[in-house]
């Protein structure tokens, strides 16, 4: 079962995401406000190494880049 | 000391003359399936029996009634229906997720979002759906275009839904 979406480099969990956000944009007005807040993510993380913590990035833009560097290599 | 040896004897005897006549928790009857259906912030069903329940998996649409062989389906975003014990028939709309069937008669869905289809707004869904077409065929990143193809089906089939 091929993906089109896997062959873009987008991972199972980033489609679930997407598939939830478009969901909870389509609900009606009342209950969609309060879906939405699920969506939000602001996670940020960064590496230690030999006791030193490296740069503080944005796991969003941070798997977004790993997603975009892995196209086209899983079927 | 031997009063008590006989009487913990005879409690033992009575137990085992009269065993206890109830179905265990795990056991489900004979033509009921026991489905939880969950969301990570709702429950929607908790280990409820119902009759019989149909979804919408990436192998195909398929019903799944009591005695179901034990499987695991990956869901596609679409209609879930349950038809339950008292003959009421419930429709949800799930984003996706995973359906398994375990031994017994036992039927876990778990998904991301999902709503009944009156909570559903068909003009949003269409503006969504020329967003997402605009974005698909526009000239942005390849993971742009693969997000608006993802939303496109999952549009595509809330609109079907909720005709």
């Amino acid at each position: 079962m091929a993906f089109a979406w896997k062959a873009a480099g987008i991972t199972y969990n980033r489609y679930l995401a997407v598939a939830a956000r478009v969901v909870r944009r389509s609900l009606k007005d009342d209950k969609r406000l309060q879906a939405e807040r699920r969506g939000e993510m602001d996670l940020r993380f960064a590496k230690w190494e030999g006791g030193k913590q490296g740069e503080n990035k944005s796991l969003a833009d941070a798997n977004q880049a790993d997603m975009a560097a892995h196209a086209g290599q899983s079927q | 000391m031997n009063s008590l040896k006989v009487a913990r004897m005879a409690l033992r005897a009575a137990a085992r003359s009269h065993p206890v006549q109830r179905r265990g928790y795990a056991d489900v009857a004979p033509d009921k399936l026991r489905l939880s259906l969950a969301l990570p912030h709702q429950t929607i069903y908790k280990s409820q029996d119902v009759v019989q329940v149909n979804i919408a998996a990436e192998s195909g649409e398929m019903g799944i009634l009591a005695q179901h062989v034990p499987s695991i389906e990956q869901l596609k975003p679409g209609l879930v229906e349950v038809i339950e014990e008292t003959g009421g028939n419930k429709q949800f709309f799930l984003s996706g997720g995973f359906a398994t069937v375990q031994p017994g008669s036992v039927l876990s869905i778990n998904a991301v979002e999902g709503y009944p289809l009156e909570d559903f707004s068909a003009e949003n869904v269409r503006n969504q759906i020329t967003e997402a077409q605009k974005i698909a065929a526009g000239s942005g990143s390849e993971q742009d275009k693969a997000e608006a193809n993802i939303e496109l089906e999952v549009l595509e089939s809330l609109q079907a839904a909720l005709k």
